[in-house]
């Protein structure tokens, strides 16, 4: 165990995020970089990104505070350093997508008004699902519920966000980078630490399997919220694209052409795929939601 | 910062938004953590230790362990109950700092010869320390805001201050430099105590006797702790090792006699 965690050191951390791809970027992007101006003239394709980021701003709020709950909760000191880099990487995560949500023109003093306005109610209870295991003290339904479902969830988003704005909007894709380079890790380190846990506590496997069953429903509802929400708006950027710009392949859709279902369908089966592979990795069985 | 910002130019608001970033963080660590390795040039010179001297060193480095492990378990408790976003960044960049520090100080275990750190950390805890650890968390468990934060960034930052700072002046030069990028940390996060706990008494004086007399019972568990890191590291007495303590207890007005 030792070893695997000298790997997850916060020297180790600060060799690789801080003085390595964060160096010399400005909230996780190149400095002097803006936002798309086709998209912020345009008043739906801007509600639309402010829609987005507020789910973002939500899900790192919540990994914040689970993060930074699972380090009074860990059973060593090494797994408490890894948690306190976790946790920092959480909170950066929430100040580059709140600037984000600057920078599409939301007034500071209109923040709290935008989150409660736009805020998906099933990513709230995604959340909720998770944070009341670290309330009640489990350290290892907490890092499942945190480093696998919700960091392999976010993971796969990111991914595919980055693939639409790599091209359209190349500010958003360099601050999205970062993030899916911190996921990896904190993905990493969920699938090392907790299987031994769960092979010593075999007995919290079924709770911890309908936590993920839960946690589950509550992400694919936020999914089909959030395409069906944006349908239209997917069909105007696609006809309003640049024709050469080539296309944005995800998981072997094109999202440049694709229409809002395919796009949910690629996103959901990834996902869960994702969360099969993990979840086996670590001695559970992947459970999908009750009917 | 950004270099566009210019920070007097800045509402006060917009101002502790940004020194409470990550972003600020960031550019304020790279000054001091670049090229470092656990904290410090990593071709620096081991320096030979005597026997009783060594022993000293590792005692006092287990209890600086046993400080930073309980502002790394109060910070990370913190976040959950921090008065707004950037106050809950904040803590988080100090969370870091604090596991950096439990880092390099068991690393330096380790350079000195220590093999089990962790074990010998819990076999050399100083009693007052671990009863001051438990009492601050007893305050994070309870979610109090001002009692956590002048206990933990106040009393407890402004104490590591004062004995990493006398320690420094006399310590061998890999333990020297560890303890001054250290230092640099505390500066910060004793500088966010003193200001949030310092506007918050302005605008709430009453909370000022019910903190008074926490300082007070948390004072003396302070006081004794310093006297046995002094005792243990050859200073000169108490007053020397507490010295920047007692300034910041006198700057917000606390009680330490």
């Amino acid at each position: 165990m030792s070893d695997f965690l000298s790997a997850f050191s916060i020297q180790s951390w600060l060799e690789s995020c801080p003085q390595g791809y964060l160096d010399s970027t400005e909230y996780g992007h190149r400095p002097g970089e803006k936002e798309s101006e086709a998209m912020l003239d345009n008043e739906d394709f801007l509600e639309q990104e402010i829609r987005t980021t507020v789910q973002l701003v939500l899900g790192e709020r919540a990994a914040l505070a689970a993060s930074s709950g699972l380090i009074n909760l860990a059973p060593d000191d090494p797994s408490r350093m890894f948690l306190a880099t976790q946790t920092l990487d959480e909170a950066r995560h929430v100040e580059i997508f709140t600037q984000r949500l600057y920078d599409l023109g939301v007034k500071k003093s209109d923040l709290d008004g935008t989150l409660a306005n736009y805020g998906n109610p099933n990513l709230v209870k995604f959340a909720e699902v998770l944070l009341e295991k670290i309330d009640k003290g489990d350290f290892v339904a907490g890092v499942v519920g945190q480093n696998i479902v919700l960091e392999g969830m976010a993971f796969s988003v990111f991914e595919m966000m980055h693939a639409t704005n790599e091209i359209a909007n190349p500010k958003f894709a360099h601050t999205l980078s970062g993030t899916i380079a911190d996921e990896r890790r904190h993905v990493g380190f969920g699938e090392n630490r907790i299987g031994s846990l769960l092979q010593a506590q075999p007995e919290k496997k079924p709770e911890i399997q309908k936590m993920q069953q839960e946690m589950t429903a509550h992400m694919l509802a936020v999914f089909s919220d959030s395409f069906a929400e944006s349908e239209e708006v997917i069909q105007e950027v696609q006809t309003s694209a640049d024709p050469d710009a080539g296309p944005a392949m995800y998981q072997g859709v094109d999202l440049n052409t694709a229409d809002s279902e395919e796009m949910e369908a690629v996103l959901s089966n990834t996902v869960i795929g994702e969360f099969k592979t993990r979840l086996a990795r670590i001695g559970l069985e992947y459970l999908p939601p009750a009917a | 910062m950004s270099e566009t910002v210019e920070p007097h130019e800045l509402s006060q608001e917009d101002f502790l938004a940004e020194v409470h970033s990550f972003q600020f963080w960031l550019e304020a660590v790279d000054g001091y953590l670049g090229g470092t390795s656990f904290g410090c040039d990593p071709d620096l010179p081991e320096q030979t230790f005597a026997g009783e001297e060594l022993e000293f060193l590792i005692t006092t480095l287990c209890n600086y362990c046993i400080g930073e492990r309980a502002a790394l378990e109060a910070s990370s408790g913190m976040i959950r109950f921090a008065p707004d976003p950037e106050a809950a960044i904040f803590l988080a960049t100090q969370v870091v700092d604090e596991g950096r520090h439990l880092e390099v100080f068991v690393h330096r275990l380790k350079m000195l010869g220590v093999s089990d750190p962790w074990t010998e950390i819990d076999q050399r805890a100083n009693h007052s320390l671990l009863k001051f650890k438990d009492r601050l968390l007893e305050f994070v468990d309870q979610r109090d805001w001002e009692a956590s934060l002048l206990v933990q960034n106040v009393i407890l930052e402004a104490m590591e201050f004062s004995a990493f700072q006398a320690h420094a002046a006399s310590a061998d030069p890999i333990t020297a430099a560890v303890l001054t990028g250290v230092v640099k940390d505390e500066r910060r996060h004793m500088g966010f105590g003193e200001n949030d706990l310092g506007r918050k008494l302005l605008h709430a004086p009453h909370t000022r006797s019910r903190l008074n007399q926490i300082a007070r019972e948390l004072n003396t568990l302070a006081l004794s702790t310093f006297s046995e890191i002094a005792e243990s590291l050859g200073l000169q007495g108490e007053t020397d090792v507490s010295a920047n303590y007692l300034a910041t207890m006198d700057r917000l007005g606390f009680p330490h006699g």
